[in-house]
């Protein structure tokens, strides 16, 4: 099937915010997302940027049946780490069912390396959820490690009351 | 009670920031894999798009002439979760081994957090190692949630070798 990567732009936070509600449906946590076309487009687009973006998108013909051709996207953001340095971090991964198995999802990843290494970095992280048996499948054949497995990393977050009581003086 | 300030890092840091770097590191046993440089550091930290930002704890000397010791830092970035927004991210976080139980390191996880909250963060994120108890333990009491744990998820990663693979097209 033909498609075609591009960077994301600010008309793309329509799509980018519907993918997204997409794959927390997928992941089970719909409810979780709070998270606007809106803060998208102010978080992603403006002067200091806090995520970039890259869409997948399929010519007219192969528009699904609600008229999107924008069918895939992949969030990533620059991080550091204090072993490698530059590192860079891919925070969302996302093909629409009917387009899996074409080689998107690789073709995305394999932009988002791209784009790392173009930027000096010198690994790729990410998160993959213990029971997502396809991806976690996908991901180990593509050459990458288990880290909360090999080293025993937990992603951990403090939030909500959590972080306003440890900023109380 | 031990008197330390916290600061912005600047440029001259760096030599101090790479020593506390090693010694974390030392500590996790993983002192081999750091393959920073002070040169590393100072042009990601300190350029044009700095790829960190970074507090210094420090003492002061012994005497009013003395130079001030630099004994712990955080380091960290801005990072952004799709379904909640600005998260700020404590990439790494020491206190020299001399100075702990003085709350210092409660001091710097304050100043982030309220940092955080000031930026319009809706969460810190980090990284443990599950056998290191006493941070774990930190963590937990500060009322930190173990995402791995309770949701399941794994940090999974492309090295350098393995992300050149990946980034050169397939053959047609």
């Amino acid at each position: 099937m033909d498609f075609s990567i591009r960077a994301a732009n600010v008309e793309d936070c329509k799509d980018i915010a519907r993918m997204i509600r997409e794959l927390a449906e997928y992941e089970k946590v719909a409810d979780q997302v709070k998270v606007t076309q809106k803060d998208l487009e102010q978080d992603g687009f403006s002067k200091n940027p806090f995520f970039h973006g890259i869409v997948a998108e399929v010519p007219e013909q192969h528009r699904t049946k609600e008229g999107h051709t924008k069918i895939g996207y992949a969030l990533y953001f620059y991080s550091y780490s204090s072993c490698a340095g530059r590192s860079i971090y891919m925070e969302d991964l996302y093909v629409m069912p009917e387009f899996r198995g074409k080689g998107i999802g690789k073709a995305l990843m394999s932009k988002v390396a791209q784009l790392g290494l173009a930027a000096g970095c010198n690994q790729l992280n990410f998160t993959v959820l213990d029971w997502n048996k396809s991806s976690v499948d996908f991901y180990l054949s593509q050459g990458c490690v288990d880290v909360t497995d090999k080293i025993g990393y937990h992603c951990m977050r403090c939030e909500g009351e959590a972080l306003e009581h440890l900023a109380q003086p | 009670k031990m008197e330390y300030k916290l600061r912005k890092a600047e440029p001259k840091d760096v030599s101090d920031i790479l020593r506390l770097v090693k010694e974390l590191a030392k500590y996790e046993e993983m002192e081999s894999q750091v393959t920073l440089t002070e040169k590393d550091l100072l042009e990601d930290g300190f350029g044009e798009t700095p790829f960190y930002h970074c507090i210094i704890a420090e003492t002061p000397g012994e005497n009013s002439s003395d130079e001030p010791s630099v004994v712990g830092f955080a380091m960290y970035y801005f990072t952004y979760d799709p379904w909640v927004g600005k998260q700020l991210y404590l990439e790494e976080f020491y206190v020299m081994d001399k100075c702990r139980g003085l709350g210092i390191g409660s001091g710097i996880l304050r100043h982030l957090s309220d940092l955080a909250m000031k930026t319009r963060c809706t969460g810190m994120m980090f990284v443990v190692a599950e056998n290191n108890e006493p941070s774990v333990q930190f963590y937990k009491r500060r009322g930190a949630e173990d995402l791995s744990q309770e949701e399941g998820w794994r940090l999974f990663r492309f090295d350098k070798d393995s992300l050149v693979k990946m980034a050169t097209p397939a053959e047609e």
